[in-house]
Formats: C-alpha cells, sequence, structure tokens
C-alpha cells in the first residue's frame, strides 16, 4: 500500500476499522458475538418504536417479556447441546410432557418429581445413545420426542386440566407487573453464563465441541461433558413447560412442538456454531429477544400472525446458511 | 528356487451357515415383518385377506416413494425432513385455487416445486455447508407457515376428479398406485447399481474425501441427490393426495419421521445401504401394516407414536452395534 494512501486510512476506513473493538466483537472469539448480536435486537427495536404506537406501551413489553421467557428457558438449555456439537429435539416433548403430569397428577410435588425424573431419563438416555452407541443426535432426539410425545397424548389426549396454585403464580404478573418467572430466567440465564464462562464444566462443553478427539486426548471426558448438556436441555424443558403452562392456565398434549426449531433458531442467531464450540448466553439472550420482537411486530403490523411459522423457517435458513459449518448433516 | 509350500484348500462353511449369516445381515425390516405377519396371523387373521393387503399397499406407496428419497440422500451423508412442508405444499397446490388448471400444467408446477425445494436446500447443504437436517426442517417450517398464511388455517378444498379417479385406478384387483411405485424399485435399483452416479454416492458415503481426491464430482452428486429426494417427495405427496381425495393442513405431518424409519429399518444409515432399496420397500410397507395392526388392536395415536420412536432407537442401536466403526 502506498504512503499516501495509508494516510487517507482514516477518512475512508470501512465501518469494522472505525467502530470499536468490543462493539464488534464483545467477547471471547469462542461466544461468537459479532455487530449482528446487538445490532438486530437493536434494530427491531428502533423499527417497531417508529412504525408502532402501541410497541412501547407497558402492556405490550409486558407481553414480549412473557412470549420471550418461554422461549429463553428452552434456548438456555439447548446451548450446551449445540456447544458440544449436538441438538436436542426432544426438549418440545418434555415441556408438553412436564404440563400434561401437572394438569392430571393429583400430589403437585408427585408430579413435579415425576417431571424432573422423565427430563433427567430423557437426558441420559438421549445423552449416552449418542456417545455410547454413537448415534445421530437428530436421529435420537426424534425418536425419543416421539415417545415422549405419545406418552403425553397418553396422560392428556386433549388439552385440559388443572393447575396447583404454586405453578400458576409463575405466570401472574399481579403485584409488580412482571411474572416472577423473568427473574428466575435471567437468573437462570446468569448462573449458566458463569459456569459457561467461569468454570472448568464450562470449558469442558466449549473444548468437547470443538475438537472432541483433540479434547479426550488431552484426557476430558467427552461422555461426561455431552450427557451432561443433554441432562441441562431436558430440566430446562421441565422450566418451561412449568411456565408454558402457567401462562395458558392449563396444559396442553402439544404446547412445546414449535419450541424445538424455535430453540435452535434463537441459538443460531445468537452466533452459535451448530457444528460445536462457538456460542454464549449473550447471544442466546440476543436470539431469542430477535424473535420475540419479531413475533410482536408482526401482531403490532397487522401481519397474518400465520406467516410466523414461515419467517421462522426463513430466518433459520439464512442464520445457518451465513455460517460456514463442518457438519455434513 | 522357491520352495512349494503345501496349502490347506480352502473350506467353506456348510450351506446352513451361510444362509443363516445371510439372514442375519439383512435388515431389520424383513424380520420384524415376519413377526408382525406371524402376530396378525394369530390375533387378527383378517387383516391378511388380499383385498386389504392391496389396500395397504396402497397405503404404503407415499412413503415407499418418500423412502426412496431419503434413502438417496443418506447415503450421501445428508438428510431431508421437508417432507411435511412438501406435502402440504403440494397439496395446495392440487387442491388449491389452482386446482381448475389442466393436469398437466398441475404437474408441472408441482415438479417445479420440487425442483425449487431441492435446489434450495442443496445450495444451504452443498454449498454453504449448513446442517442439512436444520435446512431440510426449516424449510418444512417455511412451506408449512407460507401455506398457512396463504389459507388462513382454512383447509384447500378437494383433489381434482382426474386425481382422485388416478388414486382409485387398480389394475387387475391391484391398485395403480403401489403397481407404479413397485414398478419403480428395479430400474431404479438397477441404475444406482449401474451408473456413475450410483458408484459415485457409493464411493463418497464410504469416504466423502477419498472420493473428492479420486476425483469423483462429490458435490454434485449430493446435489443430484437432494433433487431427486425432493423430486419423489413431490410424487409421495401427489400420491397422498390422490389417496385422501382432498386437501389438508395436516398431510403427511408423519411421513418425515416414517420416511426415516423406514430408512434405517430398509438398512440405510449415513453414508451406507445394506438393503438396497428393497429394504427400504419392506419396511415402508412393514411400518404400515403395523399402524394397521395397532389400529385394529385399538391402540390409537398415542401408542403409535410411542411404538414409532421406540422402532427408531432400536433400529439405529442395532445399526450402530453392528456397524462398530464410525464415519
Amino acid at each position: 500500500m502506498s504512503a499516501r494512501a495509508s494516510r487517507s486510512m482514516p477518512a475512508a476506513a470501512p465501518l469494522k476499522q472505525t467502530l470499536p473493538a468490543w462493539l464488534l466483537s464483545p467477547g471471547l472469539p469462542r461466544e461468537g458475538l459479532g455487530l449482528s448480536t446487538w445490532l438486530l435486537p437493536a434494530g427491531l427495536v428502533l423499527l417497531l418504536t417508529i412504525t408502532t404506537r402501541d410497541f412501547l406501551q407497558w402492556q405490550n413489553l409486558a407481553n414480549v417479556a412473557a412470549q420471550v421467557t418461554a422461549l429463553l428457558l428452552v434456548s438456555l438449555g439447548q446451548l450446551p447441546v449445540v456447544l458440544v456439537g449436538g441438538i436436542d429435539l426432544s426438549v418440545a416433548s418434555v415441556i408438553s410432557l412436564t404440563g400434561a403430569l401437572m394438569a392430571t397428577l393429583p400430589n403437585p410435588w408427585a408430579a413435579l418429581a415425576a417431571a424432573i425424573a422423565a427430563a433427567l431419563a430423557t437426558g441420559l438416555v438421549n445423552g449416552l445413545a449418542i456417545v455410547r452407541l454413537g448415534l445421530h443426535p437428530l436421529v435420537m432426539t426424534l425418536a425419543t420426542m416421539t415417545v415422549l410425545q405419545g406418552l403425553c397424548l397418553l396422560l392428556l389426549p386433549v388439552p385440559g386440566g388443572s393447575l396447583p396454585a404454586a405453578v400458576l403464580m409463575l405466570a401472574d404478573a399481579r403485584p409488580l407487573g412482571v411474572a416472577p418467572a423473568l427473574p428466575i430466567c435471567l437468573g437462570c440465564a446468569l448462573l449458566l453464563g458463569l459456569v459457561l464462562r467461569h468454570t472448568r464444566s464450562g470449558l469442558h462443553l466449549y473444548a468437547v465441541g470443538a475438537a472432541p478427539r483433540a479434547a479426550a486426548l488431552n484426557g476430558l471426558s467427552t461422555s461426561r461433558s455431552t450427557v451432561g448438556a443433554y441432562v441441562v436441555c431436558s430440566l430446562f424443558g421441565v422450566l418451561a413447560g412449568l411456565y408454558l403452562s402457567a401462562r395458558i392456565g392449563t396444559a396442553d398434549p402439544s404446547m412445546g412442538a414449535a419450541y424445538a426449531l424455535d430453540s435452535v433458531t434463537a441459538v443460531v442467531l445468537g452466533g452459535a456454531a451448530l457444528s460445536g464450540g462457538v456460542g454464549s448466553v449473550r447471544g442466546v439472550l440476543s436470539g431469542a429477544l430477535c424473535l420475540g420482537l419479531l413475533t410482536n411486530g408482526l401482531n403490532l403490523w397487522g401481519v397474518s400472525p400465520f406467516m410466523r411459522g414461515a419467517l421462522t423457517g426463513l430466518l433459520l435458513l439464512l442464520a445457518v446458511g451465513l455460517q460456514r459449518g463442518k457438519a455434513a448433516h | 528356487m522357491h520352495a512349494v509350500v503345501p496349502t490347506e484348500a480352502p473350506v467353506s462353511p456348510p450351506a446352513w451357515r451361510q444362509w443363516a449369516a445371510r439372514a442375519i445381515a439383512l435388515p431389520p425390516a424383513y424380520a420384524a415383518l415376519l413377526i408382525l405377519l406371524a402376530a396378525t396371523a394369530a390375533l387378527r387373521p383378517q387383516l391378511l385377506a388380499p383385498g386389504l393387503l392391496w389396500l395397504m399397499l396402497r397405503q404404503a406407496a407415499p412413503l415407499g416413494l418418500a423412502v426412496i428419497g431419503q434413502s438417496l440422500v443418506m447415503r450421501c451423508l445428508s438428510l431431508d425432513l421437508s417432507f411435511a412442508g412438501v406435502a402440504v405444499a403440494v397439496s395446495y397446490l392440487v387442491t388449491g385455487p389452482l386446482s381448475a388448471l389442466p393436469p398437466a400444467t398441475l404437474l408441472g408446477l408441482c415438479v417445479l416445486l420440487g425442483l425449487a425445494v431441492g435446489a434450495v436446500q442443496a445450495f444451504f447443504i452443498v454449498g454453504r455447508k449448513a446442517p442439512a437436517v436444520i435446512v431440510t426442517l426449516a424449510m418444512a417450517l417455511l412451506l408449512g407457515g407460507a401455506v398457512l398464511a396463504l389459507t388462513q388455517q382454512r383447509a384447500p378444498g378437494d383433489a381434482p376428479e382426474w386425481l382422485r379417479a388416478w388414486g382409485r385406478l387398480k389394475l387387475a384387483g391391484a391398485p395403480v398406485p403401489a403397481l407404479l411405485w413397485l414398478a419403480l424399485l428395479p430400474p431404479l435399483a438397477w441404475w444406482l447399481r449401474q451408473s456413475v452416479f450410483g458408484r459415485s454416492i457409493e464411493a463418497l458415503g464410504d469416504n466423502p474425501r477419498a472420493a473428492h481426491i479420486a476425483g469423483l464430482a462429490v458435490q454434485r452428486s449430493t446435489v443430484i441427490a437432494h433433487l431427486l429426494c425432493s423430486l419423489l417427495a413431490v410424487a409421495a405427496s401427489i400420491t397422498l393426495v390422490a389417496y385422501v381425495g382432498a386437501g389438508s393442513l395436516q398431510l403427511g405431518q408423519d411421513l418425515a419421521l416414517n420416511a426415516l424409519a423406514a430408512a434405517i429399518l430398509g438398512g440405510t444409515g449415513f453414508g451406507f445401504s445394506r438393503g438396497g432399496l428393497a429394504g427400504p420397500a419392506v419396511a415402508a410397507f412393514m411400518l404400515t401394516f403395523l399402524f394397521n395392526f395397532l389400529t385394529s388392536l385399538g391402540l390409537g395415536e398415542p401408542g403409535r407414536l410411542v411404538l414409532q420412536g421406540l422402532l427408531i432407537a432400536l433400529a439405529c442401536a442395532a445399526q450402530a452395534l453392528r456397524r462398530p466403526v464410525a464415519h
């Protein structure tokens, strides 16, 4: 480059060189964060503020928060699984099964214990089959999703049933205007963020996802990390199931169905790589917020709510298309 | 001068052991079908009446067509889970506002849809190296969502008369859609065995890197496999609409899952096929027969789902145990 050209650099520098580094990549490289992590939700907020009158109304913001809470809970669970290079579709059925158990078993504590036990078993079966037998994560979790969906329909053939008051309280926003589930969800996000960033187990998840063979040769237990990730995902599914059933006030045997792909979309939108080893809680927060804002925007703009599925599909397609993966399937 | 070392003549194992080894090596679908037929003969012998068997074969034709496509892409180390979306889109095309168009135009539009879906999926999977699972699931979501938005959740109308008539067509008592499916299998199997494409996908399934270094058009083969799979998904959807006789937004919802289950039960895995095209075809019939058998026993949707999931998991586990070397 000539001296003259280099002198004129500051004036003609591209956007990437003029913006501060913390904004472009405000995290570690393995977190996969970039400009879009902040610009996408901020742009959506700006667009909705300008184009609609009701967006900044307290009631509407509370609605967005309520919508995002469930998705965020599932996406936080999906994150460790994606970090180890997997995918968990069975979390959808864990959500539905939790609601069905809470609505059908007479003792709420027994129902909660059964839901947690079912989630633990699902996570263990998924993880062990993937680690020990080398099954494809999608095929295995699709199989467990189908089995659990069958069990849901067996327990609760049609939507209905009443929920214990303690569960209904999770979505009750009356005293403070914010449902208790939101701080619980944000607490979970903070905890998971700390675990992923500052603990040995968190680092192991990244290592196993980025290079499983290298991780194993360095003495890490790839099995423990992978099985643990699937168990954590299922447990987040229980939390999401409790909140969702509280929100709709009853149980629906297929209420979790949409969350399997939505959670993957949120995680991928947040910069996580489906091939493993890259992703962060901050990214998941951004991805889930984007999807929540998009749904809210469709409502406020008067676009058919049925378009949401098509738009989620399109977003997912673009998000995975923009990241160059290494996995064939 | 070399010393002459006496060599023992190779002793071939007894014939019964050879047969037993071949039987054990068969895909699980064959054994499952035999057990199912025995259970049906004992518990519900009326299901084995020739008329009902033909009916079940016709019912299995859409799944049979879909599983050919699924096997093709799985042999290329890929996957297609967009069948439900394609089925709903085809159902909308042939039973929606365009249903009055001439049959050739309507079928042409369906073929174009299949090519477009296959091309977009191949672009993301091959060109952008995006995971096939996510791309095809997103495509299913996109197509399903688009049809839902176009119809505002109202079911489209009835299938045109010519399509329904084709669905009912029989030749010497046998349903024509089922015969067409079965007639497609031998030439397709021959083509996959003899053609450059067939041998390329076998090589790339075995070791994609070695196939690429050897100069095979690995990417082109995967693109062709995805295009063929989407076209077969369209054919399966048309057969399904002809069988049902009306459009529906729920049409073919379990086609992707069943096609995956049938492919695995029929001996197809990621990058290999032990059962050729016959294995998945037998598996497609076996699954259809199984669902009818379960319905006759009074087990509804929940029982079917539980069994379906268990079957997929067990078939995968059996496959993994037989093939310990992972790709």
